[in-house]
């Protein structure tokens, strides 16, 4: 029983030794003093930097003060539709990053909607287009954060406030702000990263205005000069691992606060009608880039012909779209099922075993993927797995994706078997369970919610990554989204406002289903 | 030879890091006997549970279940049962599969697991909730299907930590009684951890007074509040229950009996 549990914590090492340590060891490896320097001593590199730092710094700001005033408009006013609201702030999420720049640039371009039609010329290209862009992007992941911290907030804190006769900012100060502290580092961290690392905006907006990781794809992808690509990545690495380790410090330690109370939100009509106007507003923005990829789509020649037609999608069929879809959608099945499989198992032996050092390591690992920027990893496995069998095969791409988009899920797992009862392996052991049947029996039955869950992460993450996934792909294997650069850099717009859709569509749907698979299982767990 | 004891413990040691927490330990309990192993926290009395269960291993020592060594053998092979202050139920299943489950893992118990399950569900009186899932009952409910989970498999040692401490006043009290009742319904050895001087006095065959790894005393209720046998005894035990019932204890003249 106990060999049993053992063998099985082996497996799952030397899995995240082969397809963790191992990339990120010949990535670095393949870092030389003479690239480094070359680098560094480059003209390109200092303007390149501060672009970036910039350009992350501004979307950060912006996402994230976004994100806490529309989190607290929707959970501390009695405005309307707020599940829908909040369903419409995170759509972002589900097109590739890239799309977000492909949406501006239909937008705001020489040639965009806004452009042509209201004469509004804003200079996308540049570091304009790179922060609204990052923002698209980055928002909906502020956003969930704080949402989840106003909507779980206890009210009776609130109540001896007002007993005490604590005046409103005085609350505000003392225990809203207290209550953000945690999250805001967090998310300021999170979002930082996300921005830095990400080249899929700066790529079709950035103009003359150079990002370091789209530097990197284009000396990885265009030059395939890898070395130089690896000092890049390493470039890259450091917040991703100054936030991880930030994080680490800052995780609440014992995470056990309970909502005693929900907030009271008191009618005040002014505040409400404020509120929704807001609201409607971003989604309404946010929204501009997806109206206008549907019109190009069914638009026959834009801006010269406006006569709806499906030409484009006949064109795209053409250039073997189907094809790329099911690419993608086979790669989201695998990555779901595989990423889903493994994370929960690892976190079943992390969560639901006695502390140990390997536990310990475990644990560390598997959170350790999210400080790893996709690019990053991308570029280590190219460097250790170029001349394996696994190269260039779908195996490939759903292994980096796995492991890419490892530690959401994984914490999810881990937060919903910490909350199974301390005694109940204690028990299971006095009445001669073994613990494979608890996994089967008692923890998979009890959180079949959370595996929906991760599931839709995978799933969702795979179709929209263009970062890890780059780097390994070829012509056969290619998920969809990846043809967006492609069709970019030969001008096939249509094409890619597209496919644009095809994936928010199929997201969507998937959303839609675990939306509803969630709802049938919490029935069945309420009847009895 | 003839077994009095059903359970024997002898000298059992255990340190965690060089603190000593259980120092030479040895005692027994007869057949259908209730022992409580009475302690404040931190007095080694949840260790000396889980040795006994064999979630935990003793640096040194013996236990003899009906005179069988059983100090080597796996939790699940040591004929006990345990049953824990936070029920520790199987949250997804019913009241009937929690009860029922660890039977049908036993081959020689599966034909019969439902009929078992659900008879050890009507003695303890859970006979009309066994579709309900275990967030659906109260606290003590929650209990007693704990209690059936672990008398179905007919264990001849049960172990309760702490068992009723996580219940209001009321159903503690309520709870209290009917534990008394289930082990003369199932004639079961039990061993009871609890802080709570009170619980022991109400339930207890015998009390054994655990402080610091060290036994104290062990004796009747009657005779250990007649005679006890240290200063600790006497402070933990004794003046807190002489301060509690200070005036009740007047009244029947038992304060000047002593």
């Amino acid at each position: 029983m106990l060999k049993k549990i053992r063998s099985g914590q082996l497996i799952v090492f030397i899995f995240l030794f082969f397809s963790v340590i191992c990339p990120l060891a010949v990535l670095l490896l393949n870092i030389h003093m003479s690239d480094i320097q070359q680098i560094i001593q480059s003209e390109q590199f200092l303007p390149m930097l501060s672009h970036s730092l910039l350009a992350t710094t501004l979307a950060t700001l912006i996402s994230v003060s976004l994100a806490i005033l529309l989190s607290w408009l929707i959970n501390r006013s009695n405005i309307h539709f707020k599940g829908l609201l909040t369903v419409l702030f995170t759509v972002p999420m589900l097109i590739p990053s890239i799309s977000h720049g492909m949406g501006l640039v239909l937008l705001f371009g020489d040639n965009g909607l806004v452009t042509q039609f209201l004469g509004l010329n804003i200079n996308l290209y540049g570091m304009t287009g790179i922060v609204m862009g990052s923002v698209l992007y980055s928002f909906p992941v502020a956003f969930l954060m704080f949402n989840d911290i106003f909507r779980y907030e206890d009210y009776t804190v609130y109540e001896a406030a007002e007993v005490l006769g604590l005046s409103k900012y005085q609350q505000f100060k003392c225990i809203t702000m207290v209550n953000l502290n945690r999250p805001l580092i967090s998310s300021i961290f999170a979002v930082f990263t996300m921005v830095f690392t990400d080249y899929g905006v700066p790529l079709v907006v950035g103009g003359k205005t150079m990002t370091l990781p789209v530097y990197m794809y284009r000396e990885v992808i265009g030059l395939l000069d890898f070395s130089k690509g690896a000092v890049i990545g390493v470039i890259l690495l450091i917040p991703a691992v100054i936030a991880f380790i930030v994080d680490l410090m800052n995780k609440d330690k014992g995470n056990s606060s309970t909502v005693t109370r929900a907030y009271e939100i008191k009618p005040n009509l002014g505040r409400d009608i404020i509120a929704a106007i807001l609201c409607w507003t971003v989604v309404a923005l946010i929204s501009l880039p997806i109206l206008a990829f549907t019109y190009l789509t069914f638009v026959n020649k834009y801006p010269i012909d406006l006569s709806l037609s499906l030409g484009h999608i006949f064109e795209a069929l053409q250039l073997g779209v189907d094809m790329y879809l099911i690419n993608s959608l086979c790669i989201a099945m695998l990555t779901g099922m595989a990423g889903t499989a493994i994370s929960y198992y690892t976190a079943f032996l992390t969560a639901r075993s006695k502390k140990n050092f390997s536990k310990l390591m475990l644990h560390m690992i598997s959170m350790l993927s999210l400080a790893i920027p996709g690019v990053v990893l991308g570029l280590s496995y190219v460097l250790f797995f170029h001349d394996s069998w696994i190269y260039g095969t779908l195996i490939i791409l759903v292994t980096v994706n796995c492991i890419h988009f490892f530690a959401s899920p994984y914490l999810l797992a881990y937060n919903s078997l910490k909350q199974f009862n301390e005694n109940i392996e204690d028990v299971s052991e006095t009445l001669g369970i073994s613990r494979w049947r608890m996994l089967i029996d008692v923890y998979i039955p009890g959180t079949r919610e959370t595996i929906a869950e991760m599931f839709s992460y995978f799933f969702v993450n795979a179709m929209v990554t263009i970062s890890a996934v780059s780097f390994l792909a070829n012509f056969r294997n290619m998920p969809l989204a990846l043809l967006i650069p492609q069709f970019d850099s030969q001008s096939l717009i249509e094409a890619t406002a597209f496919i644009s859709i095809l994936i928010l569509i199929v997201n969507s749907v998937l959303k839609f289903i675990i939306y509803l698979t969630r709802r049938y299982l919490r029935k069945q767990e309420n009847m009895a | 030879m003839e077994i009095l004891n059903k359970l024997e413990v002898k000298h059992i040691n255990k340190s965690f890091d060089d603190k000593k927490v259980l120092n030479d330990i040895s005692f027994s309990v007869k057949d259908g006997e209730f022992l409580s192993v009475l302690g404040p926290s931190g007095c080694g009395k949840t260790t000396l549970l889980r040795i006994l269960i064999g979630l935990e291993k003793a640096d040194a020592g013996e236990i003899l279940v009906d005179g069988k060594n059983i100090a080597d053998l796996a939790p699940s092979q040591r004929d006990m049962g345990i049953i824990f202050q936070n029920y520790a139920l199987f949250p997804a299943m019913s009241v009937l599969q929690n009860v029922e489950y660890a039977l049908k893992l036993r081959k020689d118990l599966k034909p019969k697991a439902r009929e078992i399950a659900i008879q050890t569900l009507t003695q303890i009186g859970m006979a009309d909730q066994m579709k309900k899932k275990p967030n659906q009952l109260s606290g003590g409910q929650q209990q007693r299907v704990a209690i059936a989970r672990t008398l179905a498999l007919n264990p001849k040692i049960v172990l309760l930590d702490e068992p009723i401490s996580a219940l209001d006043v009321t159903n503690r009290e309520i709870m209290k009684r009917e534990l008394k009742e289930i082990q003369h319904k199932f004639h079961t050895t039990m061993v009871f951890i609890t802080h709570d001087q009170e619980e022991a006095f109400f339930l207890s065959d015998r009390i054994m007074v655990l402080s610091e790894g060290n036994i104290e005393q062990i004796d009747t209720p009657e005779n250990i509040f007649k005679a006890p046998a240290t200063p600790f005894v006497e402070s933990f035990v004794i003046d807190h229950l002489e301060q509690k019932y200070h005036s009740l204890l007047k009244c029947t003249g038992r304060l000047e009996a002593k």
